[in-house]
């Protein structure tokens, strides 16, 4: 099924970074969170991340998401119901 | 990999310069990057005899080479150096090598082309080493001096930027206390035995890294798509959920039965440490860099007199174990040393609380005094320990005979560490686990053969309990060795039970070689998800090689051969490799008595049974069987006769 909005759950987010590097391969062949549309978001005291997927450069993977193929923790799940945004973060 | 921009960078504290070299290829090939490639350079660079301590020691660190990679699982970096902690009566002192996960640290060390950093000499006053790519500097680091591992951590990222990885000392390094750690990221310790006290004595309170580069791989599709497969494999485990739910505050159960000091029934316990305690106080599991599992945890004290302390690590087993030796009913109490520990001081938890034990044990029974203890009474309290904590930490009074650990209660007050009742003592070295309770599987034996006599990184399915033979069969089956290598593991030996466990540790030390080199984590090979063939795959699709397991496992074998090599160097021998005598000694507990048994609990393991394990052990590993150590034909068949030379040898003594 093709993915036409993604949801982020912030508190879901343990830091594994795999979204970034799943980005950074199908974008462009190698692992650098840096090439990742993604920008990981550290919060310095607690050490909470949330991933920032920045929009204007986030295609969805033509509809296949790698970045939420990829999370292990249920960080970054498909938007089923608000398909008018890309991408949406859960408040 | 061979590939360009993989460097060995060199950094002398003493003078402020740093270079770098390419790593050659042909080391690569031999020794897999990473911790492999360390140990050379630990052969190469180490000098034979120093005090480790003095700026003639070095510390070495390798990301492993997947770091910073897709794969479920790659994030460790491995730190080789001499070790402070007295490892015999004649004050020598073992190599080791220690490994640590993280978020940030490793996966900067590559990103930035960093590969190996050895370190050497010592800064003329207290600096931090910056690491900003290409741009290497150290920085005044007296403003962080005296501060604790949380804070200085925090203003390091503040000031560095959200990606910077971070290895940090606590005042236990600073203060040269012998069993100082580091830590790595604020959620992951790395260097029991006191690498935090070689920092400390080079006045390096931190490594700051940033990296921007590509971590590139040789056949990326090949890669990525073998990554998502064994991720797919790790999603299937049935035990994940409870897993990833729990992290390392899982496994009571387990816990409970392979760790039991002996002192409370194991219902009370149950009660005052168990499974309820843990859940009690998690607050987040924290994934390592690529780890599909997760298990560092954060952690919150709830209710008593520490109230809302937040830690970082695993608090749980540590404290559970000495909480019962030492007669603390609550557990938030020791959580507090723990959380003090981790993200304050970097004392050794496990030591300190142990000598802590003995120490106060030995007051009461009169064989030490208050003309011992410089007036100080020792009583079995709560405040005592903590009085003794911090006393160790800022090595005050008594505190500094403890900072310098069991050696020096022995040479003081003549109290053997031998004579200690818990877990036994092997190279100077207290262990975390016991075999009388834990049985004695292979990770007992590997704690008196490996060189640091710590488990870190070896755990294979035998650690667990109540696996089936089959079980134990496939998974030494999946590492990838040869048949007649399983065959010789799976003979029925009448002195260890059903399986040779002397020979399965050998290869369970080459396979550990293999996951450190390549920063692989071993909780996966622990859980029986990752094997020997699947690391062949993920390293030929990222170096462009073609090795089978059998030839990658080949190259750990000749990893645990330079590391033999470096602490033969170092006057360690057979002799060494000693069998904790308290194991033999029955355990009696309110559970009744504990024998050492083998694995199946089939029979009772006694001094002659575990000499013919490890005849098994060093004849597996082509080794001379009455000394211990390598031999020149082993040396040749691995390509390293240069370092059995007595030439070599004495050119670096
Ligand atoms: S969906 Fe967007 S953020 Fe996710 S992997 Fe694809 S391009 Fe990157
Ligand atoms: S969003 Fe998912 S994949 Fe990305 S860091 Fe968080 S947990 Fe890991
Ligand atoms: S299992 Fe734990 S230590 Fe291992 S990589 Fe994952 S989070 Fe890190």
């Amino acid at each position: 099924m093709r993915i036409e909005g993604i949801v982020i759950i912030p508190s879901m987010c343990r830091g594994c970074r795999s979204c970034q590097l799943a980005c950074s391969y199908v974008r462009h062949g190698v692992f650098n969170p840096a090439k990742s549309v993604i920008v990981m978001d550290r919060e310095v005291e607690t050490d909470h991340t949330v991933p920032v997927i920045l929009p204007l450069s986030c295609d969805l993977c033509g509809g296949n998401p790698a970045c939420l193929r990829a999370c292990p923790y249920g960080a970054i799940v498909a938007n089923t119901e608000h398909t008018s945004y890309k991408i949406l973060v859960q408040t | 990999m061979p590939r360009p921009g993989y460097w060995t960078v060199f950094v002398d504290l003493s003078s402020g310069e740093v270079t770098r070299e390419p790593v050659e290829t042909q080391a690569n090939q031999d020794l897999l990057g990473g911790c492999g490639v360390g140990w050379k350079l630990a052969a190469d660079h180490l000098l034979a005899r120093a005090d480790p301590l003095s700026p003639d020691n070095k510390i070495i660190i390798n990301p492993g080479l997947l770091v910073g990679t897709l794969t479920p699982g790659t994030p460790k970096t491995t730190s080789i150096t001499k070790y402070p902690t007295y490892a015999s009566d004649d004050e020598r002192f073992y190599v080791g090598a220690s490994t640590v996960g993280g978020r940030y640290f490793g996966v900067a060390l590559n990103r930035a082309g960093c590969q190996h950093l050895v370190i050497s000499g010592k800064a003329p006053s207290p600096v931090y080493l910056r690491i900003r790519d290409e741009k290497i500097e150290l920085v005044d680091a007296e403003d962080l001096w005296g501060r604790g591992i949380e804070e200085v951590t925090n203003e390091l990222v503040r000031e560095e930027g959200p990606e910077t990885g971070v290895m940090v000392i606590g005042t236990a390094g600073e203060n040269l206390v012998r069993n100082a750690l580091s830590i790595v990221d604020k959620t992951n310790s790395l260097g029991r035995g006191g690498l935090g006290a070689v920092m400390g004595s080079k006045n390096l309170k931190a490594i700051a890294v940033n990296g921007s580069g590509d971590v590139e791989v040789e056949n990326p599709e090949a890669f990525f798509n073998f990554s998502q497969e064994l991720r797919e494999r790790v999603y299937q485990w049935p035990k994940r959920d409870h897993w990833i739910k729990l992290g390392l505050a899982a496994g009571w159960d387990t816990f409970k039965h392979t760790q039991y000091p002996g002192i409370w029934p194991k219902s009370e316990w149950d009660e005052l440490y168990g499974e309820k305690t843990r859940l009690a106080t998690v607050e987040e599991v924290i994934a390592c860099n690529s780890c599909i599992l997760s298990c560092r945890l954060k952690w919150k004290i709830k209710g008593g007199e520490y109230d809302g302390e937040v830690g970082y690590g695993s608090p749980f087993s540590k404290s559970a174990t000495s909480g019962m030796l030492l007669g603390v009913k609550d557990f938030r109490k020791m959580i507090h040393i723990v959380a003090d520990a981790n993200s304050n001081s970097g004392m050794d938890f496990y030591t300190t609380t142990r000598i802590i034990d003995f120490a106060t044990k030995m007051y009461e029974m009169g064989r030490l005094g208050k003309e011992d203890t410089g007036g100080l009474k020792l009583r079995r309290d709560y405040d005592t320990y903590l009085k003794l904590y911090q006393m160790m930490i800022k090595r005050e009074g008594f505190g500094d005979v403890l900072a310098d650990g069991w050696h020096r209660l022995k040479k003081e007050f003549g109290l053997d560490p031998q004579e200690y009742w818990y877990a036994g003592i092997c190279k100077g070295m207290d262990f975390i686990y016991d075999a009388r309770p834990s049985n004695f599987h292979p990770l007992m034996m590997s704690f008196f053969t490996r060189t640091r006599p710590h488990h870190g990184g070896s755990h294979t399915r035998t650690n667990s309990r109540n696996k089936t033979m089959e079980e134990i069969r496939e998974q030494v089956e999946a590492w990838g060795l040869p048949q007649e290598v399983i065959d010789r593991i799976f003979t029925e030996a009448p002195y260890c039970g059903s399986f040779n466990v002397g020979r399965y540790t050998k290869h369970m030390e080459d396979m550990m070689r293999v996951k450190n080199s390549l920063g692989l984590c071993s909780i996966y090979s622990y859980q029986g998800l990752i094997f020997g063939h699947d690391m062949a795959r993920l390293y030929n699709a990222a170096t462009g090689e073609s090795l089978t397991a059998d030839e990658l496992i080949k190259c750990g074998e000749r990893i645990s051969n330079f590391a033999k090599l470096v602490n033969v160097r170092e006057g360690f021998s057979r002799e060494d490799d000693k069998v904790p005598e308290l194991w033999f000694r029955p355990m009696d507990t309110p559970e009744g008595r504990i024998e050492m048994h083998d694995y199946f609990n089939t029979k009772v393991i006694t001094k002659e049974d575990a000499g013919k394990m490890l005849d098994d052990y060093y004849q597996e590993r082509g080794w001379d069987v009455r000394t211990g150590t390598p031999t020149p034909e082993k040396l040749k068949e691995l390509g390293l006769e240069k370092y059995s030379s007595k030439q070599n040898q004495t050119a670096l003594a």
